[in-house]
């Protein structure tokens, strides 16, 4: 079995499809220009790039020039907040504790340049306590910025909710949403949720890595955080990849032919996955939700009495590749932030395993993984301390 | 995770794993809130005092779980006496090395076992409970490993001032407050000193 021969870790990035690869390559040679400028070879590419720009337009219920493209999401994100910030110079800003990093830092980041942040606690099941939104809210109250999909534990956020609550404020608070782990996993039009700005990524639905775009709601005015030359009419300055962009088009367009259907693939597959682990390996949970208020790609389960970064590892030498939050394999030795935030134990989360599984997925690779998991845990267990005494006090 | 092959061959193949049937001595150390947790059995003639037997468990990852297998390996069929000579050092360097972020598990896993030859000697009158006192806690501190360099504090000059009276400990370190390591240094300084009974409090002072 050869490296990531089963790859279950599509949450931080997805294989490219083909037909992308395929779509990109005339930008990467013949059609290199750039756009930007009168002669017939920029035109062509403007023309390109506007028919790019309406296809992820499409995807979100977006108008084309509502889309501009960026070096990824974590870029977009950052373009997104601190142009905002940006504008309103001053004021209140809020999020939740189990956003993703991007926004996180950002709030940080905003804090030390004198806004205040309001970091709204979460349930047991990483959803965002609405009550405290409706508290948090002040009259200076600009940004709310929330993670849709949560990129541990794949809740949805109830968006209709945010979107009430942020409605009935007596001012306007703009609502920033990052959309890296919900892009193409769900429904998710702009209008439905009042969103005013969205980060999308394209590597994430089998598109190529770094490019993703920012949606920013017509009229509002985002103050600019990089500065450079631009050629086209778009947040991020300087040159854009145009092969990048039609990779990211041709990821969409796939992506969004059936929605509905690749949605229901998915949530089959991952269905399958959460029932093959409860039949092969006692002490198990499921972290976050059940059903459709989960992301229809993630399964994350904490298996008791063993370590992440064992099972990861092991794993690993059987050619699959599996995410933790276990401490052991963090850069920082922390555990998981999201899985501590909701409630969870540090046994916990050292034990979680996240699998996030794509299109390409197949049940025989989860049928495959779950044998393998199930055999490493009985291997692990009989080593662990942890296992040993609570055995004993089961006698 | 850079692990040499050694590591892995111990992870995947540990030797002397698994639980004793009534040992002579064990010791567990760490916790699993820290994510790693290590137990010693041992099993000693007591003619020879020669370590006859030994085996562990461990709850943790995979460099946990290696040099727990290696410290039975160095410790098995020595003396009481010899076994006490062997280090955290010793077991890195018949693993080939480990990463400086997981040093502290060669740490744990030796600490272990010389927590479970001391229980042995208490045990069989062989040497006094120690007093708890600045010394006792210094040789704890020397246990903590600053992870970005794979070296223990005390040798890093990171303890400026250690000091002990009615229960309470109070340490003052050379960290500053940018240092992205000093949370994990503080817990560890809490868990290390937190299992003696005479302390009471602990106080942990930066610049």
């Amino acid at each position: 079995m050869k490296s990531g021969s089963v790859y279950l870790d599509n949450c931080v990035t997805s294989p490219m499809a083909p037909e992308v690869l395929d779509a990109m390559m005339p930008y990467f040679s013949e059609r290199f220009w750039f756009p930007g400028s009168f002669y017939s070879t920029a035109e062509s590419t403007n023309d390109a790039l506007s028919g790019f720009a309406h296809t992820v337009a499409a995807a979100i219920g977006a108008r084309d020039e509502e889309i501009h493209f960026t070096s990824g999401g974590t870029i977009a994100n950052n373009i997104a907040i601190k142009g905002l910030a940006g504008s309103a110079q001053r004021g209140h800003v809020i999020c939740s504790v189990v956003d993703y990093p991007d926004l996180l830092t950002n709030a940080a980041w905003l804090e030390k340049q004198g806004f205040e942040v309001t970091y709204l606690p979460a349930d047991s099941e990483a959803r965002i306590d609405l009550a405290a939104l409706k508290q948090a809210i002040r009259p200076d109250t600009f940004l709310f910025m929330t993670t849709i999909v949560n990129h541990v534990v794949g809740t949805i956020q109830p968006m209709k909710e945010i979107s009430e609550i942020l409605k009935a404020a007596d001012h306007k608070i703009y609502f920033h949403a990052d959309a890296g782990q919900a892009f193409g996993k769900m429904p998710l039009l702009v209008d439905d949720y009042g969103i005013d700005m969205m980060s999308i990524s394209a590597h994430k639905i089998h598109g190529p890595q770094g490019i993703g775009a920012l949606y920013v709601r017509k009229g509002l005015r985002l103050a600019q955080s990089i500065h450079g030359i631009k050629r086209a009419d778009n947040l991020q300055p300087g040159g854009l990849s145009i092969a990048l962009i039609a990779g990211f088009a041709k990821a969409v367009e796939m992506n969004f032919a059936d929605l509905e259907g690749s949605i229901r693939q998915l949530r089959e597959l991952s269905d399958h996955l959460y029932v093959r682990l409860l039949e092969k390996i006692d002490h198990i949970e499921l972290n976050g939700p059940m059903g459709e208020e989960r992301a229809a790609h993630n399964i994350n389960v904490s298996i008791d009495y063993i370590e992440g970064e064992s099972m990861a590892m092991m794993l690993d030498m059987h050619g699959i590749t599996v995410a933790t939050g276990s401490a052991c394999a963090s850069q920082g030795l922390k555990p998981s932030y999201v899985l501590m935030a909701i409630g969870k134990n540090h046994v916990q989360s050292h034990g979680s395993m996240k699998f996030t599984i794509s299109r390409y997925t197949t049940r025989e690779e989860l049928d495959f993984t779950v044998d393998k998991l199930a055999e490493i845990t009985t291997e692990l267990r009989s080593r662990s301390p942890l296992y040993n005494a609570a055995k004993n006090q089961e006698k | 995770m850079q692990y040499s092959q050694k590591v892995l061959d111990h992870f995947m193949h540990p030797h002397n794993v698994g639980k004793m049937e009534n040992p002579d001595a064990s010791a567990t150390e760490g916790s699993p809130s820290c994510g790693d947790q290590v137990t010693v059995f041992l099993k000693i003639d007591k003619e020879t005092k020669i370590i006859e037997d030994i085996s562990f468990l461990s709850y943790g990852c995979a460099s946990n779980i290696a040099t727990a297998s290696i410290i039975t390996d160095l410790a098995k069929g020595k003396s009481l006496e010899d076994a006490k000579k062997i280090t955290y050092e010793d077991a890195m360097e018949a693993l080939d090395g480990l990463p400086p972020v997981k040093v502290h598990c060669s740490v744990l896993a030796a600490d272990t076992l010389q927590t479970a030859i001391s229980n042995y000697e208490i045990a069989h009158g062989l040497k006094e409970v120690p007093n708890f006192g600045k010394e006792t806690i210094l040789a704890e501190l020397k246990k903590i490993i600053y992870p970005q360099v794979g070296t223990d504090i005390v040798t890093l000059k990171m303890v400026k001032y250690v000091g002990f009276s009615d229960g309470e400990v109070l340490i003052d370190m050379n960290m500053m407050n940018f240092d992205t390591w000093r949370e994990n240094v503080v817990e560890e300084i809490n868990e290390h000193l937190e299992k003696y009974p005479e302390v009471k409090k602990i106080q942990i002072n930066f610049p």
